[in-house]
């Protein structure tokens, strides 16, 4: 487990890049299981805002993650390029848990070589780092390399009011 | 030489199938039908196996035998001792019959014994019956010293050579399987000896039948054939003592410890061949002398004199009982049989009633008795190679399956279930008024739940287990505290998933902890009752819908409705003076913290059980009730479904969104009149139900859902003694619907049992009533 401090540099490799808005951000493929289109969303009570709900991903329920209200970013009406990437992360227990993340549209696929990546730079506490790996510069874009393992697990204890 | 090599590989085919039928005459008993249609069989294939060549002696003595089975047996008549015999000397003269025609020789005539009654003369030719063989697996020369030591004197019949790995099977499975045996076996011999001390404890006699059950069921898992079918026998005997019509002598006895020794050999064999210490090599036991020995005993209940001398029927030992296998004479009785110069089998002739099965030494030459680790025996002599014969011979039907693998199957299944109801309500299907399609739409569905019951019913396991635990349990708190209680378990067949059969057993303890503690009175407290002395808990489980209920009555004291109120007003559980009827009053001994026992024992009492039970079981979405009468018992009935996997459930709309509410827990529902709700400080709601007032609680406020809903429906919802008013907008319907696990990022999301799919793909949460239910106490704190 990376931590807290984003601190882990991300590896080269291959990247899926996506957008919120004009931000581009990337996750390891390595995580990502498949990307389908927004369904209807079965909402849970009491959630932290940006806990949508959850979907039946062909039989199974997975809980399902606004990153751009987990980003803070403003709201912003789903278009037919709204999509779920579904990741399958290891969870507390050890298994591997399906989520999916609803991104505004992903790109590509990019691979990005040790030179393309820098580290996160210090934001002085501007933005919430926690999950940023790293900066990767490449076809003339900056895309921010993100680790959704502290995102999508620990957040919603984190920003849970129960706790 | 060419025509010898046709024979023997005629020969080789003949002889398999002439294997199992020893191997089924070994274990037929006289009136078995199932043995009878069997044999009939296994003749059938023996005609069809013997090729036209085989020699005419040969081929008429397997049409008689095959006669005198359809005449006397007839197939599907039961075989009658007489048949049996018959067929039990006429077994070895075909073995040897057969082994003559492999190797050249001249074939001797079948010649039937007397045909009369006298069942018990020895086979033709046979001078004397011969000694028992030696252990195949072991160097022929010690023969003396290889056999178990029996601690009955068994009767005189040779080993059966039995291979003991399984064909395929699991070296880890078979690993387990000898650590649980050789525990039960540790088990069996403490009962056995326990037994000897005091013949009629009957506990102990349960237990030991037990013991023997499960060996048998886990042999039978690992398709141990013959042991299964060994372990048969032992238990037959055990059962017979436990039901009263055998009483255990010192000979059977001898003969239960004769049995365990047999299992403990081969457990040990197969350990080492499990773990490759030992070559995978046929065991020679003597099953069939202990089962000959276990059916006498059987046979002779009152009069069970010392097994060895009550051989009426067979012919008189050459060999002294309590020796199994006196050495090297057994080249000298093979010469004392018949015509053929080397091979006939004089071990086989001897047992009338039990006859040695194939795979016994074929012949009696000692070295020919050892088809893995001799020398070669002469030309083809042995019809084939013990191994492998046993394990085909009534082979369990049942294979051991990854739980993984089961899971998944189930999961697809839950999701084929629901995508045919999305194809079967489909609109467009729905409006085309195609019969043809309708019609197929129609199998479609059959076939789907025909499907989805067979899945179910794939991880489904009798309760027997989790019962026969208590039985256990009862005897040693009877005993603990001058007790006299008797168990009786009823329905222990019924099935239920195994998921939940592992959550029940706790429950079960603490209540039958319960039941023998405070329920059963001691014996002269219950003869001054004018009750009989011992007491009496009754453990039925059964079916009923979609649960499986599981009642636990004893007759003893029974819960006095004063007491448990004043107790519970004395710890403050309930306020004093508060109007509650007999079902609530007795409810309360599931409050947290409650105990009515005086003295607080070792066993319980200590107010830690019965709220723990309640917990348990409605972490299982069951529930438990109580009935209790004053002076004659109490009767606690839990009804928990039988798979964890699909509950029915009652579909409720609120602002939008759908529920789920099991209907188990679902009392009854109304729609709401204004005029009924009345409330409390201007905060807390309450509906009158029945006379009754039940806090009401709007799910769209509970839930954060938008919108007031002025009236809607109310779903009175119950968990254990609780009960609460869930307003809804709307009722939908009633569907069954596969749970699933809402996963780790709504754990604490403890309104939520967990999420469903429904009928149109989309996700409906289940609402945990229990905790919905208990929502009173943290409002009461929010009011006060």
């Amino acid at each position: 487990m990376p931590p807290a401090d984003g601190g882990v540099a991300a590896r080269p490799g291959k990247y899926l890049t996506f957008n919120l808005g004009e931000e581009s951000y990337g996750i390891t493929v390595l995580v990502v299981r498949e990307i389908i289109r927004l369904c209807p969303i079965t909402p849970v009570a009491s959630m932290p805002a940006h806990v949508k709900g959850v979907i039946n991903l062909r039989g199974k329920v997975i809980p399902v993650v606004d990153l751009r209200t987990r980003f803070g970013l403003p709201p912003r009406a789903d278009d037919d390029r709204t999509c779920v990437i579904v990741t399958e992360l290891a969870g507390a227990t050890g298994a591997s848990r399906l989520h999916g993340v609803i991104v505004d549209r992903v790109d590509e696929v990019a691979a990005f070589a040790a030179a393309d990546i820098e580290p996160t730079p210090d934001f002085g506490g501007a933005i919430d780092v926690r999950f940023l790996t790293g900066m990767a510069k490449a076809s003339g874009r900056v895309t921010a390399l993100i680790d959704l393992d502290p995102e999508l697990a620990a957040a919603p204890s984190d920003s849970s009011p129960s706790r | 030489m060419t025509h010898a090599e046709e024979s023997s590989a005629a020969a080789d085919r003949v002889g398999k199938v002439l294997q199992q039928i020893g191997l089924e005459l070994a274990f037929a008993a006289p009136g078995q039908a199932a043995s009878a249609t069997t044999l009939d069989d296994l003749f059938t294939s023996l005609l069809v196996a013997l090729p036209d060549s085989a020699p005419a002696a040969l081929v008429a003595g397997v049409t008689a035998a095959a006669e005198r089975l359809l005449t006397v047996a007839g197939g599907v008549v039961r075989p009658s001792a007489e048949a049996l015999a018959y067929l039990a000397a006429w077994h070895p003269w075909c073995e040897e019959a057969l082994a003559a025609w492999g190797a050249g020789r001249p074939v001797t005539t079948w010649q039937p014994t007397t045909a009369s009654g006298e069942t018990a003369a020895a086979p033709p030719a046979t001078a004397a019956p011969a000694p028992p063989a030696a252990v195949t697996v072991a160097p022929p020369a010690p023969a003396a010293t290889a056999p178990s030591t029996p601690a009955a004197p068994l009767p005189d019949l040779p080993e059966l050579s039995v291979d003991v790995l399984p064909a395929d099977a699991d070296p880890d499975l078979l690993h387990l399987f000898c650590a649980e045996a050789q525990d039960l076996l540790r088990d069996i011999e403490q009962g056995v000896l326990a037994l000897e001390t005091d013949p009629g404890d009957s506990g102990q006699i349960n237990a030991l039948f037990r013991a023997f059950h499960t060996f048998k069921g886990n042999a039978g898992v690992m398709k141990l054939a013959v042991l299964q079918q060994f372990t048969h026998e032992l238990e037959s005997l055990l059962d017979h003592a436990r039901r009263g019509s055998l009483a255990l002598g010192r000979e059977a006895i001898g003969v239960i410890l004769a049995g365990a020794d047999v299992l403990e050999r081969f457990v040990a064999e197969l350990a080492a061949q499990v773990a490759g210490t030992r070559p995978p090599e046929a065991l020679s036991l003597p099953i069939p002398a202990v089962i000959e020995a276990t059916r006498r005993v059987m046979e002779s209940p009152a009069a069970a004199g010392p097994v060895a001398e009550a051989p009426a029927r067979v012919p008189p030992p050459v060999a002294p009982p309590v020796a199994p296998a006196p050495p090297a004479p057994a080249v000298a009785s093979a010469v004392a049989i018949g015509p053929a110069p080397t091979g006939p089998s004089a071990v086989g002739a001897s047992p009338p009633v039990v006859p040695v099965a194939a795979s016994v030494a074929p012949t009696p030459v000692a070295h020919q008795a050892l088809p893995v680790t001799a020398a070669p025996p002469p030309a083809a002599a042995a019809p084939a190679t013990p191994r492998g014969a046993p394990a085909r011979v009534a082979s369990g039907a049942i294979v051991r399956v990854d739980t993984h693998k089961l899971d998944s199957l189930i999961d697809l299944v839950g999701e084929l279930v629901i995508a045919q109801s999305m194809v079967v309500q489909h609109p467009d299907l729905v409006a085309s008024g195609d019969t043809h399609l309708s019609r197929a739409v129609g199998q479609l569905r059959g076939i789907t739940s025909d499907l989805r019951r067979t899945a179910m019913a794939l991880r489904m396991v009798p309760i027997r287990g989790t019962f026969q635990k208590m039985a256990r349990l009862v005897r040693d708190l009877a005993l603990q505290q001058g007790k006299e209680i008797q168990l009786v378990l009823e329905g222990e067949e019924t099935e239920l998933d195994r998921t939940v059969v592992d959550d029940l057993s706790d429950p079960l303890v603490h209540m039958i902890r319960n039941s023998a503690d405070h329920g059963i009175e001691p014996p002269a407290e219950r003869e001054a009752a004018g009750k009989p002395r011992q007491g009496t808990i009754t453990l039925q489980a059964c079916h009923q819908g979609g649960y499986i209920v599981i009642r636990i009555r004893d007759d003893g004291r029974g819960l006095s409705p004063e007491r448990i109120r004043r107790k519970a007003e004395e710890r403050g559980i309930v306020a004093a003076g508060a109007t509650l009827d007999r079902r609530e009053v007795l409810e309360l001994i599931f409050a947290p913290g409650f105990s009515t026992a005086e003295t607080v024992t070792d066993l319980s009492g200590r107010g830690v059980g019965m709220d723990v039970v309640r917990r348990t079981i409605s972490g299982l979405r069951g529930k438990i009730e109580i009935d209790s009468t004053v002076g004659s018992g109490t009767t606690f009935t839990l009804s928990v479904p039988l798979t964890l996997a699909i509950i029915e459930g009652l579909l409720v709309g609120v602002a939008g969104e759908r529920y789920v509410i099991p209907t188990l827990s679902v009392r009854e529902s109304f729609r709401l009149q204004p005029e009924m709700v009345s409330r409390l400080q201007g905060r807390g709601e309450m509906v009158m139900v029945h006379g009754r007032l039940v806090p009401l609680l709007r799910l769209r406020q509970r839930l954060g859902l938008d919108g007031a809903a002025p009236d809607g429906v109310v779903v009175v919802v119950e968990a254990g003694a609780l009960s609460r008013c869930l307003l809804v907008d709307d009722l939908i319907g009633k569907q069954e619907v596969v749970i699933k696990d809402l996963g780790e990022i709504f754990r604490d999301r403890t309104d939520f049992a967990g999420a469903a799919i429904l009928g149109d793909g989309r996700v409906g949460l289940i609402l945990d009533v229990a905790a919905l239910v208990q929502l009173r106490g943290r409002q009461g704190e929010a009011a006060a």
